[in-house]
């Protein structure tokens, strides 16, 4: 049994080894990824609130205070004419803007980007209070102190080591949900596992084949994606590999029964494409793949926790990007696990080979 | 042990728009090549896939080598050797690896070399499947149904799209399966084939069994051994008049006339005269034996091919 599975493994390698178009794209997509939204939001000087300040005509004392107040409290300052100002505003990539108002300030917060502007506007408010306090000779009032650290407390990390973690989760079930679903539904379409049907093969052999060559790929899609995270933006793994190593099985063992699971309930690769964007869109929408949910509703919240993602998630971040131990997540890998098992057991029971 | 191969019982299996298979009972013994004969349509891929395992019945019983799908599926999956009318493979997979693979599923296996010796597949051992002729892709199929050693093999219309030549050699590795002791069941919608490889078959229409037994007993249940053919250069021209001439029953092919008799000795002398007072145009005269083609129109009032 355990050779069956083993040229299962083998054989699906070699087939997936040579079709190069796929391999090529399924590295390279997340790599792409990866650079691209990297580069987009990395903004050169680590994780920093930013906020355009519009310029004064005449530059006054205030002015001068209030710009070195901002640079202390760490915020990064964009200083720009009125004309400039407004057209950054126009082509909404500000998230909150100073204006002079008068004797004093004025505030301008974009309403789409609430939680930059929000936090940046407060930083604004302390720093004038510090600079209001310096031309009147006041004592200087006290700050507290702020630092910026990741969740885990190791390291202040930037978006793409926020966004790497969830690249390597979305992979997954990407490679999960279209790769192994799509391919399983259009390979029964054309009868191709109907000449297995009339073996003695098990069911289960062959799904676990497959699971377990589609789990070296993943890895070996990760650390493609981790080389390329170091050498573009300095991200390391801050946890151990070991546990890092856990934490994927885990996930693919779920994603790919899950996609042989959904197979199951197509007949078609078009009614399939339909079914499985069903469950992608939400999953990854909800699941801080790209955002966390942290103003959503309290509900919805404790319900992302009970589906696979979010749980594999917030456990590949402890470790991948906070360097936290696997101990204090057995829940969610317990959740990722059950889905995993569920989903597989799902997938044999319903399987088809024609 | 059973001394048959195989018992089906009241076979049935009906498809939303179409009854395919409508009571069939057969008996295979074993150690015989055994032919389900009939057009396409006539239900007898349903009936082997149901055999198989693959379909599941409506109604009716299937006894396998003494054993029965409900019971002993993983088991007769071992004993049994199929190959499906189109057998879709991965594309990418070597003509080698493929029987290795397959090899692994089976509690025992034949080497790969020795099976690829068996369907002369020795040059193609390396070549990917997608690349192989229809021939190969077929005689591939024939080698994965021999993978296990099988006691039963099952060929669903092996030679179908096949040329002259490919057709004879597979002929003969369905010979050496016999030869070997296996049991044989293989469907065709070929008389000829049918003729020279089966020990018994049954003919199949709409669903059902309409005949069976050896070859030469089904075409010696025809009261007419003989067939006179008058070929025409086109298409036969209407033979009422001269049917009715020459006092026998004439029936009209594509290009020629039949006048089945079971005395062609006598009755060629007078087609002879009565074609030349008529005029009719013909190019020449055959007399052969019926054949199974024969038999199957004498049952149905159908040509096979139609």
């Amino acid at each position: 049994m355990l050779m069956m599975i083993w040229r299962q493994f083998v054989m699906e390698w070699k087939l997936y080894s040579r079709d190069r178009m796929a391999m090529f794209w399924t590295f390279a997509f997340p790599v792409a990824m990866l650079l691209g939204f990297g580069v987009i939001f990395r903004g050169g000087d680590g994780p920093r609130l930013s906020v355009v300040y519009v310029k004064p005509t005449v530059p006054e004392a205030r002015d001068a205070a209030l710009l070195k107040a901002m640079d202390e409290v760490q915020l990064k300052v964009m200083p720009l004419a009125p004309a400039e100002a407004e057209a950054r505003w126009g082509r909404g990539e500000t998230a909150a803007e100073v204006l002079t108002d008068g004797e004093g300030y004025r505030l301008r917060l974009n309403s789409y980007l609430m939680a930059q502007g929000g936090a940046a506007a407060g930083l604004v408010n302390q720093a004038w209070l510090m600079a209001q306090a310096r031309l009147n000779g006041a004592p200087e009032p006290r700050r507290i102190p702020v630092s910026v650290e990741s969740p885990g407390g190791r390291k202040a990390s930037n978006y793409a080591a926020f966004l790497l973690p969830g690249l390597l989760g979305l992979n997954l079930m990407s490679i999960g949900l279209f790769s192994v679903g799509m391919v399983n539904v259009s390979y029964r379409e054309k009868g191709k596992f109907r000449r297995l049907a009339v073996t003695p093969l098990p069911k289960w052999v062959f799904l676990l084949g497959q699971v377990l060559q589609r789990l070296t790929i993943s890895i070996a899609q990760a650390i493609v994606l981790m080389v390329v995270g170091y050498l573009a933006f300095g991200i390391r793994n801050q946890g151990s590999y070991l546990d890092l190593l856990i934490v994927m099985i885990f996930g693919t063992a779920c994603f790919m029964s899950f996609g042989f699971a959904l197979s199951s309930f197509a007949e078609t690769s078009e009614s399939y494409a339909a079914i499985a964007n069903l469950f992608f869109f939400p999953l990854m929408l909800l699941s801080g793949v790209y955002f966390t949910l942290d103003s959503a509703p309290r509900w919805l919240q404790h319900a992302v926790t009970a589906l696979p993602l979010s749980p594999f998630l917030s456990t590949l971040r402890a470790v991948f990007n906070d360097g936290s131990g696997l101990a204090g997540h057995g829940l969610a890998l317990a959740v990722v696990g059950a889905w995993a098992v569920a989903a597989f057991l799902l997938a044999v029971r319903r399987f088809r080979w024609a | 042990m059973s001394e048959l191969a195989l018992r089906i019982r009241g076979l049935r299996k009906a498809f939303p728009k179409v009854v395919a298979v409508a009571g069939v009972d057969l008996e295979v013994a074993r150690g015989e090549v055994f032919g389900l004969l009939g057009p396409n349509g006539a239900g007898k891929t349903t009936t082997l896939e149901m055999i198989e395992g693959l379909t599941a019945p409506d109604a009716g019983e299937i006894e396998i080598l003494g054993q029965s799908w409900k019971r002993d599926g993983q088991q007769i999956r071992a004993r049994i050797g199929v190959q499906l009318q189109s057998t879709s493979l991965f594309n990418k997979i070597t003509v080698r690896e493929a029987l290795d693979l397959y090899g692994t599923y089976y509690p025992k296996a034949r080497p790969a070399s020795e099976l690829l010796d068996l369907v002369q597949l020795n040059d193609k051992a390396d070549a990917y499947h997608i690349t192989l002729s229809g021939g190969q892709q077929q005689r591939l199929a024939l080698a994965l149904a021999l993978v296990n050693d099988p006691e039963l093999v099952f060929l669903d219309e092996p030679t179908t799209g096949l040329d002259p030549q490919a057709r004879r050699s597979l002929w003969d590795v369905v010979r050496r399966m016999k030869a070997e002791g296996r049991t044989v069941l293989l469907t065709t919608h070929y008389m000829d084939e049918a003729e020279a490889l089966c020990d018994r078959l049954a003919i199949m229409d709409h669903g059902q069994v309409i005949a069976s037994g050896t070859p030469a007993s089904l075409i010696a249940q025809l009261a007419i051994p003989s067939v006179v053919e008058l070929t025409f250069d086109g298409a036969a021209p209407d033979p009422a008049a001269f049917a009715t001439r020459l006092g026998e029953a004439v029936e009209q092919r594509s290009d020629l006339w039949e006048i089945p008799t079971r005395d062609p000795k006598g009755l060629l002398p007078r087609i002879l005269e009565t074609a030349e007072t008529a005029g009719v145009p013909y190019q020449q005269v055959h007399i052969r034996r019926a054949t199974l083609e024969d038999v199957f129109l004498h049952q149905t009032g159908r040509s096979l091919r139609d």
